[in-house]
């Protein structure tokens, strides 16, 4: 669906200044795939370890922390080696203290403080940057653990920001920041504020990936799920509904702490294990909220 | 713009879930049909030593699958299977597909019954082709049952002279 596309750069300078005015972004790049991945098979055009190239859909230039990327492809490769670009070490070595983020617009330099989603200088959305995760979005360190509350609030304040609706007489590009970057904090806003769906981020944040196809065999939780399932099923009544909710409510309660246990421990099969079974407790939960 | 954005973004994703005809239907015909007139849902005795009671799930999508067969002793076919799954309708469909398929065929032979037979009877989409892995699970799980509890039974009519042979 993605197509890697290679730019020949041989007018660098030209590219970059046609490049700043028009960029367009892809939420699809992984951070997490450092320097090291090399995708080309050819190690002869890249003598040193130290350049790396992520795929974009459309093919255009596009900005990210440290500069200007260009897409690139395996077919084109051989074409132009001599004018080939070499970067330095792209997401490897980024540390918070090493970037220093420009506005687009006014130029301004970046509070490190804070993410960067918007400049305070000349009120400006600025471009979604993939490395800020979404704990960083709401000044919050990667915990488990988090107060609620306090998170609509600061949802508020940066939607009072960044939604579209307040960029309607600005320009298409701003336009475009604002669209991503709210849609953005919506996500973060969603994924924190379920405590299953925060603890599945957490261990991603870790590169602990949960198996979509995994299936299991474990008779005890299986047989535990059944029965639930079953008595939800056939309860007659908001009551006993209830009460099955009750029982949940305890249960969620119970593996939401054996995870983060799991995960301040580094145990990330625990981890994985404890979202298993508030997987099952949230569906079964869920179907509870549909009966009644 | 926002809105438009994330509709394009959901209406994406589902054109590529579905297979065929997409925009009109979900779900397939047939799998509508085993959700609507359920065949073979139900539950059998665990404890019947002519039983084999094979329980999986898929704990991403909280989905849990039990499959029940009967066995008949002397010819080992299974005479009756029953199941009880709670998923989505994939999955629903795939283990109803199961129980008829089992129903009159040894032991044997149904643990060749292939996901992919299922999942093209049922012209599941690729994202749903777990449910009928699952189902596959499911009906070898159940045999598993069934032989180790007739190992176990036979283990202790075997135990007993074995003893007496030690003693003596």
């Amino acid at each position: 669906m993605w197509k890697k596309k290679l730019y020949s750069s041989s007018q660098i300078s030209a590219i970059l200044s046609r490049s700043v005015a028009s960029t367009n972004f892809s939420s699809s790049i992984s951070i997490s795939h450092c320097c090291n991945s090399s995708i080309f098979n050819s190690s002869s055009l890249f003598p040193s370890s130290s350049s790396s190239f992520f795929g974009r859909a459309q093919g255009k230039p596009f900005h990210s922390g440290r500069g200007l990327f260009f897409p690139t492809s395996i077919s084109n490769l051989t074409r132009d080696n001599a004018s080939f670009l070499r970067y330095e070490n792209l997401f490897c070595s980024l540390s918070k203290s090493d970037e220093k983020y420009h506005c687009w617009n006014c130029g301004a330099n970046a509070d490190n403080s804070t993410p960067f989603l918007f400049c305070e200088a000349c009120r400006s959305v600025q471009p979604v940057n993939e490395s800020t995760d979404y704990f960083q979005i709401f000044g919050l360190g990667r915990e488990y653990k988090v107060k609620v509350e306090e998170l609509e609030k600061k949802y508020k304040d940066w939607q009072k920001k960044l939604h579209p609706d307040l960029v309607h007489s600005k320009s298409q590009r701003e336009r475009e920041y604002a669209a991503e970057q709210s849609a953005r904090v919506i996500d973060a806003y969603r994924t924190l504020t379920d405590p299953l769906s925060r603890a599945i981020y957490l261990v991603k944040l870790e590169g602990v990936l949960v198996d979509e196809e995994e299936r299991i065999t474990d008779p005890e939780l299986l047989a535990e799920v059944m029965e639930l399932r079953e008595a939800v099923d056939e309860a007659e009544g908001t009551r006993a509904l209830n009460e099955i909710q009750v029982q949940l409510q305890e249960k969620l309660r119970y593996w939401s702490n054996s995870f983060e246990d799991a995960y301040l421990n580094k145990n990330y099969e625990d981890a994985l294990a404890s979202i298993r079974r508030m997987t099952y407790y949230k569906r079964t939960n869920e179907e509870i909220v549909k009966k009644l | 713009m926002l809105r438009h954005l994330t509709t394009t973004i959901l209406g994406q994703r589902l054109r590529s879930a579905v297979g065929g005809d997409v925009l009109r239907r979900m779900y397939h015909e047939r799998v509508v049909d085993h959700y609507n007139n359920p065949r073979n849902v139900g539950s059998f005795d665990k404890n019947d030593p002519n039983v084999g009671t094979g329980l999986v799930g898929a704990p991403a999508c909280g989905d849990v699958m039990k499959l029940q067969i009967r066995v008949d002793e002397e010819s080992g076919k299974i005479v009756d299977a029953c199941f009880k799954t709670f998923g989505c309708g994939s999955a629903i469909a795939s283990s109803s597909v199961a129980t008829e398929w089992v129903k009159g065929k040894p032991m044997e032979e149904v643990l060749s019954i292939k996901n992919t037979e299922i999942a093209k009877h049922l012209s599941l989409p690729p994202v749903k082709l777990h449910c009928s892995m699952l189902a596959e699970d499911a009906i070898k799980a159940a045999v598993k049952d069934y032989e180790a509890k007739r190992s176990k039974s036979n283990g202790s009519q075997d135990a007993e002279p074995l003893g007496k042979a030690a003693d003596a």
